[in-house]
């Protein structure tokens, strides 16, 4: 019933993305000073959300093949020339994970507002306010 | 949710890797005044499962740095040569403080993950309690 409105779709696959993307930096972190470790990035929320929505498989009976169902959120790939190397093999660097981790916060605050928001507002159409 | 487990557990991991060297560290500046002592050194690898990298990180195997001892002038010691010569410890404090601040600044930046993982779910479950 709540992935109907597409406001409260959109909210909960930015949080899943914003989840998805923090154990990726997460892991980019912990691997700071491992040698030989290439640091993982998700692509952008916008490119991936379009791109789901872009896929043209809708099931219309249960027994179809065709996409999973909910939000799918992509795998976490090796970054292609982000950041320098250093002589150990590691391409991780410590300030670019903390912006990151900061745009990840700011975006899974906006979801969670979004969310919270558009369940008050039906709450408030309930007359349950 | 699963997600900021791994998150939590992955920096849970670097914390533990990165104290795990500072006591490295601090054994290597508790000895640099014993004779014949080579500097430990580490590095870090990740963890598998199966054969799957998890993301985590633990330290790898405990070496010791072959590197030629400094030779220590001090002919009323008991361990001196003929020369007056005996063998010191490799350790070079500069190298060692240098390394324990490194340690330091990534125990930080894991211990903010950690914090802003838990920040985030605490928030998410926030929104059941409305």
């Amino acid at each position: 019933m709540f992935e109907k409105p597409e406001v409260l779709k959109i909210a909960s696959s930015l949080a899943a993305h914003a989840a998805a993307r923090q154990s990726a930096i997460a892991r980019n972190v912990a691997n700071a000073d491992t040698p030989g470790y290439r640091a993982r990035d998700l692509p952008d929320f916008a490119e991936t959300y379009r791109a789901e929505d872009a896929a043209p498989l809708r099931r219309t009976r249960a027994g179809h093949l065709g996409a999973a169902p909910g939000p799918a959120v992509p795998a976490a790939a090796e970054r292609v020339g982000g950041g320098t190397m250093s002589p150990n093999g590691n391409s991780v660097s410590l300030e670019g994970e903390m912006v990151k981790a900061a745009d990840v916060k700011r975006e899974h605050d906006l979801a969670l507002a979004i969310y919270g928001k558009s369940l008050a507002i039906l709450r408030a159409s309930l007359g349950r306010r | 949710m699963s997600d900021f487990g791994t998150s939590l557990s992955i920096a849970a991991s670097g914390m533990e890797a990165q104290a795990m060297r500072l006591r490295h560290v601090s054994e290597n500046i508790a000895n640099a005044d014993t004779p014949g002592y080579h500097r430990k050194v580490t590095g870090f690898e990740t963890v598998l499962d199966q054969g799957q990298a998890t993301g985590e990180v633990r330290l790898g195997e405990v070496k010791l740095d072959p590197s030629e001892l400094t030779r220590v002038l001090d002919p009323g010691n008991p361990l001196a040569d003929e020369n007056g010569y005996y063998d010191g410890s490799n350790v070079d404090l500069v190298v060692e403080i240098a390394d324990a601040r490194e340690a330091q600044r990534s125990y930080e930046a894991n211990l903010r993950m950690f914090d802003q993982a838990r920040q985030m779910s605490a928030s998410l479950l926030d929104l059941l309690r409305r």
